[in-house]
Parts: C-alpha cells; structure tokens; sequence
C-alpha cells in the first residue's frame, strides 16, 4: 500500500483529498504547515507527497528544498492558476509535477500514478513511451517498430521527455540537459526542435504538449 | 535637469532682456546720482572718498544685478571719477604718477569686484538649484517606493482573495468528482460551480488588467500550442461547435506571451459558444500582416448590435439580448491583455454574418524550419 502525505493549510482540502486516496487504497497522512509538514515526512516516510505551495509560515518552495536535502520522495505541487513563475520554481527544485486548482480527481490521481512510477534508473538502455522505444545503446529510436530517423539533438530532446514520459519537463530543464554548455539563446531551437518531433511522431505516435510559460509534456497517445 | 537650464542663472547678452536694460540705465543713474553727491561733498571730502562711494556702489549693484549692467558701472564710474575728480579735473589726464596708480588699482578693482560678485552669485544659484534638483529627485524616490510598495500590497491582497475565492470552488469540484455525476442534480451543481470559477477568475483577471500588474513574457512559441492552451480550459463548451483554425501560410515560430494570448483567444472563443447556435462553426484564421499577427476569430452568430462595435469592450457591457449569465468582463480582459502586450483588438460583424474578432499584435518571427 502507497503511503501518501497531503501538506495542504486548509482543512477541507486536505479531508476531502484524504478521503479521495483513501478510496483508492491510499495510506494517508498530513500536515496543516510546513515545518510540520517536514517532520511528518521524515516519521512515516510517505512514497508520494501532495504539498500546496501557498502554505502559511514556511513556504511551499521552501518546504520542498528542505525536503530534497534529504530525500527523494516524488512530489506533487497543488496550486493556484497564474502562479507559472512559482510553478517553475518548484519544478526546478526537484517537484515532479503539479495540477491546478480547482483539479479533477481523475487528473489527480493519473499525476499521482505517474510520479509514482520508479524514476528511471540507467538499469537497462531502453526506454519505453508507448509505441515510442528508445534505444540509448545504439542512438536509435523506433515508433511502433518502424525506426524513425532522429537528428542527435532530437534524439537527445525525446530522450529527456521519454524519461519524464506524462510528467511536465521545464523548458530550463530541457535545455540544461540537450544543450548544456552553449551559450546562445536555446529557447528558439527548442521550439524548432519540437516542431521537427511532432512532425516525425505524426498524429499516431505521443504527443508533445506545451503548457505556456513551463514547458513539454509527452503525452502517450 | 538639464544643462540648458543651468546656464540660464548666467543671462548671455544679446538679445537684451527688458530687465537688464533697465539694470543699464539704473546703474547710469546710480553713478550720475552718485557723481553728482559727490561732486557737491568734493570740498570737504577730498576726490579719494568718490572712489570708495563708486567701489561701495558697484559692490551692491554685484549682488542684485547681473555681470553686464555691474561691469558697464564699474568702467563709466572708473572714467567720471577719473573726469571730475582726479585732478585735473575735466580731463582724462593725470598728473601725479600715485593718482595714477590709485586709477589703475581703482579700475581693477571695479572690475574684479563686479566679476567676482556676479560670480558668486551664479554660483549660488547653480547650487540652489542643484539642491531643488536634489529634493526633486528625493521626492521622486520617495513616490516611486510608495508607489512599489502599494503594488505589493495590492498584488498580497490579490492572491489571498484569489487563494479565499477559488479554495471553495476547488473544494466543491473535488466534493462533486467524489460524488459522481451520474446524479442530475450534482450535475447542475456542476455547471454552476464551473460558472462560479469563470467568474472568479474574470474579477480576478480584471483587476489585475487594471493594476497594470501585468508583464508580458515574450518567447518563441507556435501558434498551434497557444491555440491547444485556449482551447483546453473549455473543451466542454467548445464541443458543441466544429472549431477550425487555418493559417494563410505557415506561420513561423513566433516571439509572444503565449499565455496571455492563450487567454484571449479563450475568451473570445467561450463569448463565440456562448452567442452562436450549437452546431454551427467557428473560425480562427492566422496570418502575418508585415510585423503583426493577425489572428480573426469569427462566429456564425447573430453578429453584433449596429454601433456597438466599440462599446463592446466596456467593462460589464452587455449586449441587450445577451443570453444570461457572464459577467462582461471577457472582452473588455481581452481587449487589456492585448493592449498590454502592445497589440489590440476590433470587432465587426462579418459581411456574410456572425461576429468576426481581430487580434493584432507586433511579433518577431523566426522560421521555424
């Protein structure tokens, strides 16, 4: 059984959210504020934390840094719309995904599964998305068993979003990874690059999806 | 400010103010008067007392007048006291080599003394006015922090209301997912929260339009996402209508606030299935017009009340026979957000009918290919 800890200041919110997890044979604990928040997850040792980022006291970000000082625990965000900067923020300190408030259960619970899936580990070479395999070994890429032809930097780019495959994957986190180390403004390649991708994966294959002012999503089709 | 301002505390002779012609003749009058007093006090004074009489005079005239009207002085009083005083007198002539000496000392020091005056005196202008620039500029500082500081406190209000407004609506979408929807009245709870949202998130958005608290954050982006961004949030509206989206040609990647246009198109999208009959189509049409792009959303509705074409993006304007519900808050968000990114928007009824919206908006372009 998962066990999930909801770091959220308003009461209803977290009742209502246990109640929700508990019915999917979630074991839930939670915490009104941050510190307490901190302390919860180092006793019960959660697999999955919810944490609101407008917490009173210490802050959602902070909460989150803290947290990652010691552990690697996935984490959802829950926020407010037009909080895109703060958004970002989070996910660059290592949350792995958010949804917005007012959220729909099932798009909860399908963020939760997919954070949840273990991180990828370098055990084998392949990476799966759907029709979409990845061989790392080889530099090969193949879509429904048809090879698809990559340029390095495509390749490069569908590797980072296979790996975070259903997760939100910052622009900055794209670029750190595919064009580390070059100094001119990526953010325009990206977006050529992308467009490249989309048109090689077709209508068929997964999607790539843009959420303005974050970044990439690869949805499977 | 500027230096052009500075220099005007030292008045440039030509053209004459009317002011200084007056110094002129006032300083005549003043050495004739002068020269006349002590002509009359000559016997009981002695010549050398005119000299002093003349220094004391160009002195005061140094510290009310400007440089030309106290030089002027300094050199006709030098001359009569040379004319009338120093013997002999009525002649430019002199005699003693120590009157002599005392004519060239008086004259320098005529001279010197009315320079060094005016000087002085510009200079303490200079510095008045750089201590009236510097109040300024403190006074400047002082608005801007208030100013920064007011922001703040508008934007700390604006997120708790935000965060107290939508926690409820979030709750009860949350409540209603639990409860499922097989229920015909937690459907219309429902789609009563959902309007409840909509106009949360109108208010809010109005306000903050309005603060100006909005920056655009220009980056490269393709039409077809900002469109999958607008469309997303209201699917369940859009699914009534057939929606299509052309391009004149390609677009290239363009440079914009996907997230603000997202919003717009949004907007005018929900207004479009809000007036225009289920079933019917609405259109988006996506062009480069020089460095603009255009974007033309068009309804097949009843198009728009004649002359209102404008009105329309008053706040809370409403049309007379808008259907109930809404807030009139859309366009007028529209119409701000656009102008925000230094870009607007027009409406017209189309010629062939339905409402037709124009977005313009200034864009870099780089291809995309």
């Amino acid at each position: 059984m998962s066990k999930a800890l909801i770091i959220d200041d308003e009461h209803q919110m977290r009742r209502l959210l246990r109640m929700v997890l508990e019915s999917r044979g979630y074991e839930v604990c939670e915490a009104a504020e941050g510190q307490l928040g901190l302390q919860e997850a180092a006793f019960h040792r959660p697999d999955v934390v919810l944490l609101d980022l407008g917490l009173p006291g210490l802050n959602g970000i902070e909460v989150l840094k803290r947290l990652r000082e010691w552990s690697d625990v996935p984490v959802l965000i829950l926020s407010v719309r037009d909080q895109e900067t703060i958004k970002v923020e989070a996910l660059e300190n290592g949350a792995d995904d958010y949804v917005t408030k007012p959220f729909g259960t099932a798009e909860l619970l399908a963020r939760l599964t997919v954070i949840q899936r273990r991180r990828f580990t370098r055990q084998s070479a392949e990476i799966v998305a759907g029709a979409l395999k990845l061989d790392l070994l080889h530099h090969e890429a193949s879509l429904d068993d048809a090879p698809l032809k990559l340029t390095p930097t495509e390749f490069a780019l569908l590797k980072v979003l296979a790996e975070h495959a259903g997760r939100i994957v910052t622009q900055n986190q794209i670029i750190k990874q595919v064009w580390a180390g070059q100094t001119s403004d990526p953010s325009e390649g990206l977006r050529v690059h992308i467009n490249h991708l989309r048109k090689k994966l077709g209508t068929t294959g997964p999607r790539i999806v843009n959420e303005p002012g974050i970044g990439y999503r690869l949805e499977e089709a | 400010m500027s230096a052009a301002q500075r220099t005007n505390v030292q008045p440039s002779p030509p053209p004459l103010s009317l002011a200084e012609v007056g110094q002129y003749s006032w300083g005549l009058t003043l050495v004739f008067v002068l020269a006349s007093t002590c002509w009359v006090l000559l016997p009981y004074t002695g010549y050398l007392f005119a000299a002093l009489v003349f220094l004391l005079a160009i002195v005061l005239a140094g510290t009310r007048w400007n440089r030309g009207p106290v030089l002027m002085m300094a050199v006709v009083s030098a001359l009569v006291w040379n004319y009338f005083f120093i013997p002999p007198q009525f002649t430019l002539h002199i005699d003693k080599p120590q009157d002599m000496v005392m004519f060239s000392l008086f004259f320098i020091v005529a001279l010197s003394m009315g320079h060094l005056i005016t000087r002085l005196r510009a200079r303490e202008a200079a510095l008045a006015q750089h201590h009236q620039e510097r109040e300024h500029l403190l006074e400047l500082k002082h608005r801007a922090e208030l100013l920064s500081e007011s922001e703040r406190l508008h934007r700390t209000l604006l997120d708790s209301v935000s965060h107290e407004l939508k926690t409820p609506i979030a709750i009860i979408r949350t409540a209603l997912d639990g409860l499922g929807l097989e229920n015909p009245y937690a459907r219309e709870i429902e789609t009563a929260n959902r309007r409840l949202q909509r106009i949360v998130e109108s208010f809010l958005e109005m306000t903050r339009v309005e603060s100006e608290a909005l920056e655009p954050k220009p980056d490269w982006c393709e039409i077809g996402d900002v469109l999958h961004a607008a469309t997303a949030p209201i699917q369940q509206e859009l699914a009534a209508h057939a929606l299509r989206m052309t391009c004149a040609t390609e677009l290239p990647l363009l440079k914009l606030d996907s997230r603000l246009l997202a919003q717009v198109l949004g907007n005018l999208l929900h207004n479009a299935t809000r007036y225009a009959p289920a079933g019917s189509d609405i259109e988006i049409h996506a062009a480069l017009v020089g460095d603009n792009l255009q974007l033309r959303v068009r309804d097949h509705g009843p198009g728009l009340p004649l002359g209102a074409e404008d009105q329309l993006f008053e706040k809370f304007y409403r049309t007379p026979d808008s259907p109930a519900g809404g807030t009139g808050l859309g366009l007028a968000i529209a119409r701000g957000l656009m102008r925000a990114m230094k870009g607007d928007i027009e409406a017209h009824t189309h010629p062939t009918g339905g409402a037709e919206f124009v977005l313009h908006l200034p864009v870099k372009t780089r291809s995309a290919a």
